[in-house]
């Protein structure tokens, strides 16, 4: 046997167990891949980068851990890496993403304006909550859609995106205030009376 | 309603800990619990976070629900293939660096590195498979 056989024997095998265990997950990985680049040709690309990727690290995953967490890890990595570079994303201030606790004027909302609310979000059409969530910044994007989609804990969340627990809370819990609140918009436009988020207006502007 | 040390706003702004059932992170866990069971209004607020939530995230799952194009799990299969079949080599790289400090008589500090890198590609012909 010549260290060729060898090589192809074992990466054969590797490729069978490979395209078992992974590719069950591509209609998923696809959906992630349209979210973070917001338009088809990136998220084939993406996914063709996301899969080759994982293939050529495959003996770098422990067999018996999370591989769709895994590969989420593989694809967001690719994703920053690769075709984030040369956009100018605004980048998010640290100092901006550790105050969630710090006393904001928060109020009750009325139950008149609870049941707009929900209301609203129970009619809007999938194409105007689509459009919300490539509004909101890519990294608040990522963990709501990771989060909120996926069902991924905020912890394997800190893992696939390479931040801290606690920033993944905070971009979570403002990835999600201003998905409502662009939601909200919608439905005003459509003639609901949902009212409008002081708090969610305001840090928008930070954001911009 | 307030009470001495938590506000309504401290629980409002803690809303994301407690509907991911992460309330014990919170510096002041209990006494946020204490005044949520004793105030009506964060109760409900809490409640229609929650629903919120529950609501938000099914309606994402409904909508971002796409499918891979036909064809791009074929041609992603393709890819890994070739991967394999194709022209075969062994990439060996080796890297080292050297550092080297040097303090003089006067406390002068004198810091280097060298950086040395190799790469060795080793090709597979379809002729070492026939052997």
């Amino acid at each position: 046997m010549t260290s060729k056989d060898l090589l192809l024997e074992s990466a054969a095998d590797r490729n069978v167990r490979f395209e078992r265990d992974a590719m069950v997950f591509a209609d998923q990985l696809y959906a992630a891949a349209l979210r973070y680049t917001k338009n088809p040709e990136d998220a084939r690309d993406l996914l063709q980068d996301t899969y080759l990727k994982a293939f050529t690290s495959f003996h770098q995953f422990e067999e018996g851990t999370n591989l769709r967490a895994w590969l989420y890890r593989v694809l967001t990595t690719t994703f920053i890496n690769s075709y984030r570079k040369g956009q100018r994303q605004p980048q998010i201030a640290q100092s901006e993403l550790e105050d969630w606790q710090v006393g904001k004027a928060q109020s009750h909302t009325s139950d008149l304006g609870k049941s707009a609310e929900v209301e609203a979000l129970e009619n809007l059409p999938d194409s105007d909550i689509k459009r919300a969530l490539q509004e909101i910044p890519e990294d608040f994007r990522m963990v709501v859609y990771l989060a909120d989609v996926e069902g991924f804990s905020y912890k394997e969340i800190a893992e696939i995106v390479g931040a801290p627990a606690g920033t993944v809370m905070s971009r979570l819990h403002r990835g999600r205030k201003q998905l409502r609140e662009k939601l909200a918009d919608y439905a005003r436009e459509l003639g609901y009376q949902v009212a409008p988020d002081k708090e969610a207006d305001k840090e928008e502007g930070v954001e911009k | 309603m307030s009470f001495i040390e938590i506000h309504c706003s401290d629980v409002l702004s803690s809303v994301i800990f407690i509907i991911e059932d992460q309330i014990q992170e919170l510096p002041r866990a209990s006494e946020i619990e204490t005044h949520i069971a004793q105030c009506l209004p964060c109760q409900s607020e809490v409640a229609h976070e929650r629903a919120m939530h529950d609501l938000l995230q099914s309606t994402l799952r409904r909508s971002c629900n796409e499918k891979a194009p036909d064809g791009l799990r074929d041609l992603i299969a393709a890819q890994l293939r070739a991967q394999i079949n194709g022209p075969s080599e062994v990439i060996t790289q080796f890297s080292m660096t050297e550092i080297s400090i040097e303090i003089d008589e006067f406390g002068n500090v004198e810091h280097r590195e060298i950086q040395i890198e190799q790469t060795h590609i080793q090709h597979f012909n379809d002729s070492d498979l026939d052997k």
